[in-house]
């Protein structure tokens, strides 16, 4: 398995970051996310202290985890509302999936919440014959596709309206005469206005669970998470244990520093809070409310004195935004639930070491992830970690260690990396007179394969900082 | 309710245990205690002008605030606002103030009231009043008891009738006082609504009207 999943990842990525169009267009969407951030954060006076408080106050509710989900367990339930704590994701699917059949459920509305992406639950109740419907505008386009979310904020943003367009005339209309966004939005919520008042269950997930008030917290902007959790008479909650947090008041800080960081907005338009099912002097809303506690492998991290913070994350996208990888071989690529920086870092956790530990290499350690996150997560330095880890943890190629153990020797030894240097010189200047570079005889073959050589200097560093290198 | 429309697909819950204990086991590894972060930073910039600051978030936030001097200036706003819009019937958060309101707007469509349970599909628009307004963002804060959960997103307007007394400098105080008066014992849900409803999916184009009211107006009345 561990070649498979590495290998498909690297030819994916070879044929991407090859795909000129496809990068030209999501720099265009980050270049408008970039404007939109920067912004933003203008309007906050001290970011710096923002993130410092957004860091403290999931420090504090990770580092008491079973205090706080004990606390909000209590009131959820003192409400009238049910908590289900599953231990992986088949245990959350099948207790979801026993209760919609139980309840005669023909049709459920979601919005968007990745830990059921990561559980797979979509397809555990298709197969149970219940039809399903995303209803974040991206989630429904990407669901029509068959695909994953490219992007855990923006799951369609690798598609143009033009093809979008074609998608509805092939899925939904056949009639559909413009690309124009706001037409396609206005098919998409006729559409998904039937689904939302046929349903009987509407399943979200959640930013935040709030301790002391006992309520799930939603941020969304269409509008689609206030329906799912408004009309259809059963709500279920999805969401993994570390989304806690301590008090309603950090609220103030946490929502604003969310939108910042996913959108550039000041605060989300929907900034909801449900404490369990409908009262009874309320007119509307679910008359049954369900939460389900996801851990899935979360809780092993609490073990990792270095990695506990991963889960500090609120799942913003700042750090796939501003990532270069992600932005040269784009989110399907990474073949995980979580692409980009935190995805790379999460995803051996969750799913193996070994299996995807070649994403902690898919990095430059620019470390221009770990300078956004909002939660100041350690983000590159735990790339670092995990290649640590997977090393110490796995065996490695003779060739590799003789490899280094060569390396080792010459970096200690300045001869023979002299030595090394004039012999490289020599033999890449007769390689690339015979018209060979890139061939199988280059040394340098992985570059120049796809690459025009890179001039050979006529002498080595060492020479020319003898010569006065230093004085410019 | 029928009867054991109660029971849970699994009663027993045996994973509960399991991922306490792991947790706990978790939590045993001590990390080392952060430098303490200078706890008087000021992260927002305080709010002096809440009226100002409110009408020009509103404007970014692409929703309408109106300021009226009185009840009757209120009312006709409200006509104003619905005379605008297609045929059809309102749905009305049943409360006396806006007993009062709709009946001086004299709009003649009819009306559902919120006592009469869920807003209808069809509703042409919304008319609701609002727990808070938050200055610092641009919002209003609604509550189940704001004509319930539908009231706010399910048609296409959405009015809110609020009076100057019930704006708050920022975000804080207004969780701090749903907190204090223990609002979400009361209510099944709140809602901080800062603006239409507004989806960006494709290419990043803003489009206002999603799932959710493609206008909010705000009739915010400073007198009596």
């Amino acid at each position: 398995m561990s070649a498979t999943a590495a290998q498909r990842f690297l030819e994916d990525a070879a044929v991407k970051s090859a795909d000129l169009a496809h990068r030209e267009f999501i720099r265009r969407g980050m270049e408008s996310y970039d404007a939109a951030h920067l912004k933003g954060r203008a309007r906050i006076k001290d970011w710096e202290a923002a993130r410092q408080k957004c860091q403290a106050i999931k420090r504090e509710a990770i580092n008491h985890l079973d205090r706080y989900l004990l606390q909000f367990e209590e009131q959820v339930t003192a409400r009238g509302g049910h908590v289900f704590w599953a231990s992986d994701g088949s245990e959350a699917c099948t207790y979801v999936r026993d209760l919609a059949l139980r309840r005669g459920v023909r049709t459920v509305v979601k919005s968007k919440s990745m830990v059921t992406e990561e559980i797979h639950l979509s397809p555990a109740l298709e197969t149970a014959g219940i039809k399903v419907w995303e209803t974040d505008f991206g989630e429904f386009i990407v669901q029509l596709r068959n695909e994953p979310p490219y992007h855990i904020v923006t799951p369609c943003m690798h598609l143009t309206r033009g093809q979008i367009a074609e998608l509805f005339r092939e899925k939904l209309e056949p009639q559909i005469e413009s690309d124009d966004p706001a037409y396609l939005m206005t098919v998409a919520r006729r559409k998904l206005r039937e689904a939302f008042f046929s349903a009987e269950m509407g399943i979200s997930g959640a930013n935040f669970l709030v301790a002391d008030a006992g309520a799930i917290a939603i941020s969304t902007n269409e509008g689609n998470g206030r329906l799912c959790t408004s009309v259809p008479r059963i709500h279920v909650v999805v969401t993994g244990i570390e989304k806690v947090i301590p008090r309603l008041e950090d609220l103030a800080v946490l929502w604003p520093v969310l939108a910042t960081s996913g959108t550039g907005q000041g605060i989300t338009t929907y900034s909801t809070l449900i404490g369990g099912p409908r009262r009874t002097r309320e007119p509307d809303g679910p008359e049954e409310f369900h939460v389900v506690l996801v851990d899935n492998g979360r809780s092993q991290l609490l073990s990792d004195p270095e990695q506990r913070e991963v889960l500090h994350c609120i799942r913003c996208g700042a750090c796939l935004n501003v990532c270069p990888v992600f932005r040269h071989i784009g989110g399907h690529t990474y073949g995980t639930t979580y692409p980009g920086p935190i995805g790379s870092v999460l995803t051996p956790h969750l799913a193996g070491i070994q299996e995807f530990k070649h994403l902690s290499y898919a990095s430059s350690l620019c470390g221009a992830c770990a300078s956004v996150c909002p939660v100041k997560i350690d983000l590159h330095h735990h790339l670092l970690q995990n290649r640590r880890n997977a090393t110490n943890a796995g065996a490695t190629r003779l060739s590799e260690r003789l490899t280094f153990r060569a390396w080792r020797y010459a970096m200690v030894h300045p001869g023979a990396y002299a030595l090394g240097g004039w012999a490289m010189r020599k033999t890449l200047r007769i390689v690339y007179r015979l018209g060979l570079a890139g061939s199988f005889l280059d040394p340098m073959r992985v570059w120049n394969h796809h690459r025009a050589p890179v001039p050979l200097p006529s002498e080595s560093f060492r020479a020319r900082w003898r010569k006065g290198l230093a004085a410019n | 309710m029928h009867a054991g429309e109660k029971a849970l697909p699994q009663t027993d819950n045996a994973s509960r245990e399991r991922i306490l204990e792991r947790i706990r086991t978790g939590l045993r590894t001590r990390l080392p205690e952060p430098a303490a972060a200078g706890r008087d930073q000021v992260i927002f910039e305080p709010v002096t002008n809440p009226l100002q600051r409110f009408q020009q978030e509103c404007v970014a936030n692409l929703m309408e605030c109106t300021l009226t001097d009185d009840t009757n200036a209120s009312a006709v706003q409200l006509a104003i606002i619905l005379h605008a819009l297609p045929a059809g019937e309102i749905f009305v958060q049943d409360h006396p103030s806006l007993r009062t309101l709709t009946e001086l707007a004299r709009s003649g469509r009819p009306i559902r009231w919120s006592s009469e349970g869920a807003p209808s599909e069809a509703s042409q628009a919304t008319v609701t009043l609002a727990e808070t307004l938050i200055a610092q963002t641009g919002s209003i804060v609604v509550t189940a008891a704001c004509g319930g959960r539908g009231a706010s997103v399910i048609a296409p307007c959405h009015i809110v009738y609020a009076t100057i007394n019930q704006l708050v400098p920022d975000l804080e105080t207004a969780l701090s006082n749903l907190n204090r008066e223990r609002k979400l014992d009361s209510n099944s849900f709140a809602c901080v609504i800062s603006g239409s409803s507004r989806t960006a999916d494709i290419e990043k184009i803003l489009v206002q009207g999603a799932h959710g009211p493609r206008r909010l107006a705000i009739v915010l009345q400073t007198g009596n």
